[in-house]
């Protein structure tokens, strides 16, 4: 027994909390969550179905933790848990599953299916297999802060860039800003239409920001990889950063796991509340828009429907205020089949997108999307996550299909009543955007 | 005529024709192409430049310039490298030009904005406003040009 398969077996058996425990004990077997998870409906291949994933777990509880399990096991009935088994299941618990807790939804014991595989994924870390992608984007997480390894000077050049483009300023370290913005590194890198909706936005409310030079970034690949520590060191820079500059509201951007690992997962991390709100940047929008602090003019010409990121929508409970914020700018708003709580995922998240291993298998599972569109006909595809967003275009050039990809926050802002001086002729928002009515 | 701010630049953008908000916009992403190794970048830009393209070649340079912007991405988690972070903002630079007229945007202010970007985030620094200078130049040239060429 090699010593890092020995720490991983030790942690999935640490693992096993009462929750877990009562979870393994009550599966019947039934197989629905199959039925929920794209990875099976796209391949229908058994091996993708989502308790079959969580083998190795269940391995571990039967052995450890119950007496049957225990006599089988010293009557030698039973193979125990091996390194080999844990390198096989590697596929199955990182490239096949995007964390998208869809399978939860739908078990009738209420296992959540989605939890024990983030667990699953602890004692896998540890035991030396994870995807080389997902390991180097943590170290990267805690060695520059960002799992993309993006460092202070590119947010610079992207607020110099914003400020050029809307003539308002992007405040940074501004103590006791109401409301402390948080990017990904997706939109840093690819998206600068985000930061500069954001800045048009907050200029029309009226309402304080800024952007922490400490604690800039909000993805959390201890989240994605299932290392807590790690999770819980990067939550930590951010509450640091927040508290230092005494803000009310950290506003989670346009990237699923990041809201899960600060809203939901932060505080259990860190050991303590935070002293401060967080908030997914929908759920800022919507509240600017009841406030009547949000005034939008015109209409999107086109057919628009919206992609529910799981981790908002499904694990987070975001699902009326990007409908509600829609409907301001949007006259033919449709929705997908199966869309809200139970939307299909891109097939990206939960480190799918950052591990090359699982490109073939993402391409396969994106056919549940193109269906879900194909039903549609003609539209633009708005979503709120920029994981997503790549995902879905790169899914969607792969099939060849003209479906426009923007985000949420920038098509809000293209349709912002603003005073002339700050106003571009367009936002840079999503090439090939359906055409728009003049505001 | 002399280009000396934003505000003048975006006037006369806005003040083109279509096909000339193509061309234009092509002129800013190719003033950046140092940067890109992509050849349907090439392509499209060339493509775009065309007075006489027709609305089949158009299409086609469209589709290339879009898949070299996604192939161009930095998926999530994955290493971010300036030099591929700028090719891909060369790549939108293309799209915003081969973008069909019926998009309803000003592709030449979209296509300078991107244009912008390539050349900060190659150069690294946060304030190098350099392709904004050479862009008024581009397009005070570009509306000399097509000034000449009007009748009378």
């Amino acid at each position: 027994m090699s010593a890092s398969f020995e720490r991983g077996y030790n942690l999935l058996k640490e693992m096993i909390d009462a929750p877990i425990a009562s979870y393994l004990a009550s599966c019947v077997r039934c197989g629905m969550c199959a039925s929920a998870c794209l990875f099976f409906t796209e391949t229908n291949d058994p091996k993708y179905t989502p308790i079959h994933k969580i083998e190795p777990l269940r391995k571990v509880w039967r052995r450890e933790y119950t007496l049957t399990g225990k006599l089988a096991s010293w009557l030698g009935l039973v193979k125990p848990l091996t390194d080999e088994d844990l390198a096989n299941w590697q596929e199955l618990l990182y490239d096949s599953c995007t964390l998208c807790g869809r399978c939860s939804m739908v078990c009738p014991v209420g296992n959540d299916i989605a939890y024990m595989v983030r667990k699953s994924r602890e004692g896998m870390a540890i035991a030396g297999h994870a995807p080389a992608g997902v390991i180097a984007a943590t170290k990267r997480t805690l060695e520059i802060g960002s799992p993309m390894g993006v460092r202070l000077p590119a947010v610079k050049v992207q607020i110099n860039h914003v400020e050029q483009e809307t003539g308002l300023e992007v405040p940074l370290d501004k103590e006791g800003a109401e409301y402390m913005v948080l990017l990904s590194s997706m939109e840093i890198i690819n998206f600068p239409e985000y930061l500069s909706a954001i800045a048009r936005i907050f200029h029309q409310a009226g309402k304080s920001w800024t952007i922490c030079s400490e604690a800039f970034e909000a993805t959390n690949s201890g989240i994605q990889i299932g290392v807590g520590d790690f999770a819980r060191e990067i939550v930590m820079r951010i509450v640091k950063g927040a508290e230092k500059l005494k803000v009310k509201t950290v506003i989670s951007p346009e990237c699923g796991h990041a809201f899960t690992a600060l809203r939901w997962d932060g505080p259990n991390l860190i050991g303590r509340p935070y002293t401060f709100k967080v908030q997914h940047i929908l759920e800022v929008l919507d509240e600017l828009r009841i406030a009547g602090k949000l005034k939008t003019a015109g209409f999107e010409a086109g057919r628009l429907t919206y992609h529910d990121p799981c981790q908002i929508a499904r694990r987070g409970g975001v699902v009326e205020q990007p409908r509600n914020l829609l409907k301001m700018v949007a006259q033919d708003f449709v929705e997908m089949s199966d869309a809200g709580t139970m939307n299909w995922c891109c097939g990206g998240g939960g480190g799918v997108s950052a591990n090359s291993d699982a490109d073939d298998i993402r391409l396969q599972a994106f056919k549940r999307k193109k269906a879900q569109l194909d039903e549609l006909g003609p539209v633009t595809l708005v979503t709120a996550c920029a994981n997503c967003r790549i995902t879905l275009e790169e899914g969607l050039e792969h099939n060849q299909m003209d479906v426009p990809v923007v985000g949420l926050t920038e098509t809000i802002a293209a349709h912002l009543l603003e005073s002339p001086q700050f106003s571009p002729p367009r936002s840079q928002a999503g090439e090939g955007l359906g055409e728009r009515e003049k505001p | 005529m002399t280009i000396v701010n934003d505000n003048e630049f975006k006037a006369a953008l806005n003040a083109l024709p279509p096909d000339q908000q193509r061309m234009v916009a092509a002129r800013f992403a190719e003033n950046v192409l140092s940067v890109s190794q992509d050849p349907r970048v090439t392509s499209a830009l060339q493509a775009a430049k065309r007075a006489d393209i027709t609305e089949p070649e158009l299409a086609a340079a469209f589709h290339a310039a879009r898949s070299a912007s996604v192939a161009s991405y930095t998926s999530c988690s994955k290493e971010a490298d300036r030099q591929h972070q700028a090719s891909h903002f060369v790549a939108k630079a293309a799209l915003n030009s081969v973008m069909p007229a019926a998009h309803g945007a000003n592709r030449a202010w979209e296509a300078a904005l991107n244009a912008r970007m390539a050349r900060a985030i190659a150069s690294g620094v946060a304030s190098d406003n350099s392709e904004t200078q050479q862009q008024y130049r581009i397009l005070s040239g570009f509306l000399t040009v097509m000034a000449n060429r009007l009748p009378g």
